[in-house]
């Protein structure tokens, strides 16, 4: 049965998820809603993965794995945005071409890909789940490239615009903030995107046949799917056209075979085949009457370490994180969760992690560094760490307050989280979670080092945990109450004291809750309703 | 795609515009900028109540010669309202946008060429032009609503009046406008006792740390020396009594239905400090703007002008 349809579908799938995933990433101006990202990367597989460890819906996950036994990986060419990159580069980088590119068959490279599979597993199970997630991933990989790169090129192009057309009036058009991570954080997304590209460019998907656990994954099921492409003996005759198509170099001409695992279900080669000699066909119920003996009946080893190596990546990651979970749970004081203040400096971190991930341990596990909540975050006060949480914690988003500090009514990072590393609060919740608390120190503060008046750290904070008292000749000094500053970072931000400023956030190694004072309705402070002039 | 007429269109557009708007007026900005307006002998300042804040802002301007007194055809203008925090209007963290709307509207209705709307915000520029409602006030009445976050629209320009404030980064459209409207709200302020008129122009400049690094009082008298808005008109509708100035909830604010305008804004500032309860002697910059002759405190000195729309 030939079905020249089927790359059409293809095609315009993987432009619905490309340009949907694209957009939401490089949005520079918030014009793409929280939602549709989050909704794109939630059905990823290995955002899907974490999610279901962490109790979330299992459906996502079934359904990938299901489509991969129905008809192969079209996974990897529809809905993975890392795949879909390869593909779009393989094409640009074509029209440079003089003559077109033919990649001849290659025999699999198992052992590579399975060793970078083991090496993943063996990561997960052993207590890096959330790093080795991190930097396998492939839609990850993609995000980082996406919000970390694209973004801030994006950004500057459309200043360059602005600049241009700015006499027409601006309606619309404005100049944004560029923020380039800092360099430890992108060189490693910037590498990742030139090899990508590189081997996009000179063996199409070599990447995902050679690195990508997920496409490694996913092979060694699309080896046993219903639907799959097959060369028919009696049409082909071997004339390559389809080598020439074929970004996968999986077409086995002389053995008259398809090497399932390594085919990404891009259809190409069907419209290639003059002979109509390449069928996409079930191949299930066919099975029985094969000649016995044949490979695939044999008891395969591959499979076997597959599948010991899958069930311990699955049972592994949820022992370390509930581990952990259940240690974390053990640690904090009070019955409501939150932290009693004296045991403020036993919860420091180092850095800071969104409110709504709960705790830093549980951020790091869960979070795969998709930098999603980067590009949702509209006060960029997201910023991929390098080193600040620890080696665990490289290229997880952190609040940087030298940057800007995080909006007291915005909850976009966690409307973006595919991997409920970052939990949907309500508004009301998120306002009194304390990921940080501000310490000052008024040695600095210039309200006592140049005797006038200054508090932008009061002026800034919106629970007014950090308020002024008077002080002096006619002066307001800052003073801050604990119980109800949240670690939002506005202080910090808005300090003018250099070079050291005056107050700081130390962040939480687990979240707490803030007390909200609700305070009575204010008084007039005229004598009567007349004007007191 | 577009048609050729549209690009060509667009591009005359574009070829006109960049052919009239920032530099056309940079001579003249100029030259006038350290001159501050002169005051009156007698200031004059308009106290209205109990009237709706469009109600209340036609009374005052009638009362002081009509928008046409200020706003010439042709000219353009310059409106600068609070827009300092995500909030909602009936927080009164920022000017009301009933009121920025009303103000647009009454300049164009004056002839006025172009009406530009703009703050440089404390919290994230798009959500606070947003979530304040003025961006959308400001528009639907017809004015150009300009980002204050965009650094290459503002220019240094050098403040010889100044006593701490010498020279800043000025926003083209405060130093380029034909006509300044200061449309402030007023709120207690932590930091400063109250924020009405003069502390509101610190949002035409792009960095506030230097005021607050470089005694704060003295810095937002020292902007007036270069330029006095033509006129103050402050929003003084349910204003933030405490927690100021971004407050914690409505109920920090107070209804008082009130309206100040003056074209002093040291005078405009006392009387509102008298509506916090507060004495303007005790703010630091009224009374350094008072000693610097940028206008008066003393409100027996000032012709005030009450009227109540009830």
């Amino acid at each position: 049965m030939r079905r020249p349809g089927l790359k059409t579908v293809r095609v315009a799938v993987a432009m619905f998820f490309g340009t949907g995933l694209t957009a939401a990433f490089v949005d520079f101006r918030g014009a793409v809603p929280a939602q549709i990202g989050h909704w794109l990367a939630s059905v990823q597989l290995v955002p899907s993965a974490v999610a279901l460890v962490m109790g979330e819906s299992l459906a996502v996950l079934v359904a990938i794995f299901a489509a991969t036994l129905l008809a192969g990986r079209i996974y990897c060419s529809t809905v993975c945005p890392l795949g879909i990159l390869q593909d779009v580069a393989a094409r640009l980088a074509g029209w440079f071409r003089r003559a077109p590119l033919r990649l001849p068959y290659r025999p699999a490279r198992n052992w590579v890909r399975i060793a970078f599979f083991w090496v993943s597993v063996t990561g997960i199970a052993y207590g890096f789940a959330g790093l080795t997630l991190s930097l396998v991933d492939p839609y990850s990989i993609f995000g980082r490239m996406a919000a970390d790169l694209f973004r801030p090129i994006v950004a500057f192009v459309n200043n360059a615009i602005v600049g241009v057309i700015r006499g027409l009036g601006g309606e619309g058009l404005y100049r944004v903030d560029l923020h380039w991570a800092s360099a430890g954080a992108l060189a490693l997304p910037a590498i990742i995107l030139l090899l990508v590209v590189g081997l996009a460019a000179w063996r199409g998907r070599l990447y995902c046949n050679t690195f990508c656990p997920v496409g490694t994954l996913l092979g060694f099921i699309s080896k046993r799917s219903a639907w799959q492409l097959s060369l028919d003996p009696a049409l082909c005759r071997k004339c390559g056209d389809c080598l020439r198509v074929c970004k996968a170099q999986c077409i086995d001409l002389r053995a008259g075979k398809i090497d399932q695992s390594r085919c990404v279900s891009c259809y190409n080669c069907i419209g290639a085949c003059e002979e109509h000699g390449i069928h996409h066909r079930w191949s299930w119920r066919r099975q029985p009457s094969r000649p016995a003996g044949t490979a695939d009946l044999v008891a395969d080893p591959q499979r076997r370490s597959f599948l010991a190596g899958a069930t311990m990546a699955i049972t592994g990651s949820v022992a370390a994180v509930q581990l952990r979970a259940g240690s974390i749970g053990s640690e904090v004081g009070n019955a409501d969760g939150s932290v009693p203040s004296a045991s403020l400096g036993r919860n420091e971190s180092p850095a800071i992690s969104p409110p709504g991930s709960v705790s830093v341990d549980q951020f790091l596990d869960r979070c795969t560094g998709c930098h999603l909540c980067i590009s949702a975050c509209p006060t960029q006060v997201l910023q991929p760490a390098f080193l600040e949480y620890g080696f665990a914690g490289f290229l997880k988003p952190r609040l940087d307050f030298s940057t800007a500090f995080c909006n007291y009514d915005c909850r976009r990072c966690a409307e973006a989280c595919p991997d409920t590393a970052i939990t949907l609060l309500p508004l009301l919740e998120k306002q009194t979670t304390r990921i940080g608390v501000a310490h000052l120190d008024l040695e600095h503060c210039i309200v006592k080092t140049k005797g006038t008046d200054c508090a932008a750290c009061s002026e800034h904070c919106p629970t007014k945990a950090v308020d002024t008292v008077p002080y002096g000749n006619n002066l307001r000094l800052p003073q801050v109450s604990r119980e109800s500053c949240i670690g939002c970072g506005a202080c910090e931000y808005a300090c003018p004291a250099k070079p050291r400023k005056a107050i700081v956030v130390v962040g939480q190694r687990r979240h707490s809750h803030a007390s909200r004072r609700l305070e009575e309705k204010a008084v007039d402070p005229r004598k009567g309703k007349d004007f007191p002039f | 795609m577009n048609s050729r007429r549209e690009f060509l269109r667009s591009s005359l557009a574009l070829g006109a515009a960049l052919s009239l708007s920032p530099w056309r007026k940079v001579d003249a900005a100029e030259a006038t900028l350290s001159i501050p307006s002169t005051i009156p002998a007698r200031s004059v300042l308009v106290a209205v109540r109990d009237g709706s804040r469009s109600a209340m802002v036609d009374q005052a301007l009638e009362s002081l010669g009509g928008i046409g007194a200020f706003v010439k055809p042709g000219q353009t203008v310059c409106v600068k309202p609070n827009i300092g925090w995500d909030a909602p209007p009936e927080r009164g963290a920022n000017t009301h946008p009933e009121l920025v709307g009303r103000v647009v509207r009454l300049c164009l209705e004056a002839g006025a060429k172009s009406v530009s709307v703009f703050d440089n915000t404390c919290d994230q520029w798009q959500l606070t032009y947003e979530h304040s409602g003025i961006e959308k006030a400001a528009r639907d009445a017809g004015a150009h609503v300009v980002n204050g976050k965009d650094v290459s629209l503002y220019r240094e320009v050098s403040i010889p009046g100044g006593v701490k404030l010498k020279s800043a980064l000025v926003h083209s459209l405060v130093l380029d406008s034909d006509v300044l409207l200061n449309l402030p709200v007023l709120k207690h302020h932590s930091g400063t006792g109250m924020t009405a008129a003069m502390k509101n122009l610190m949002g035409a400049v792009w960095d506030r740390g230097f005021y607050h690094q470089n005694n704060l009082h003295q810095a937002i008298a020292d902007f007036l020396t270069l330029r006095q808005p033509d006129l103050n008109l402050i929003d003084a509708y349910h204003p933030m009594v405490r927690n100021g100035p971004r407050g914690k909830s409505v109920a920090d604010v107070v209804e008082m239905r009130t309206l100040l305008v003056s074209v002093d804004p040291v005078a405009v500032d006392a009387a509102a400090a008298k509506m916090l309860g507060l004495d303007p002697a005790k703010i630091d910059y009224i009374k350094i703007g008072d000693a610097m002759k940028l206008g008066t405190m003393d409100l027996s000195q000032v012709e005030v002008r009450r009227f109540s729309l009830t």
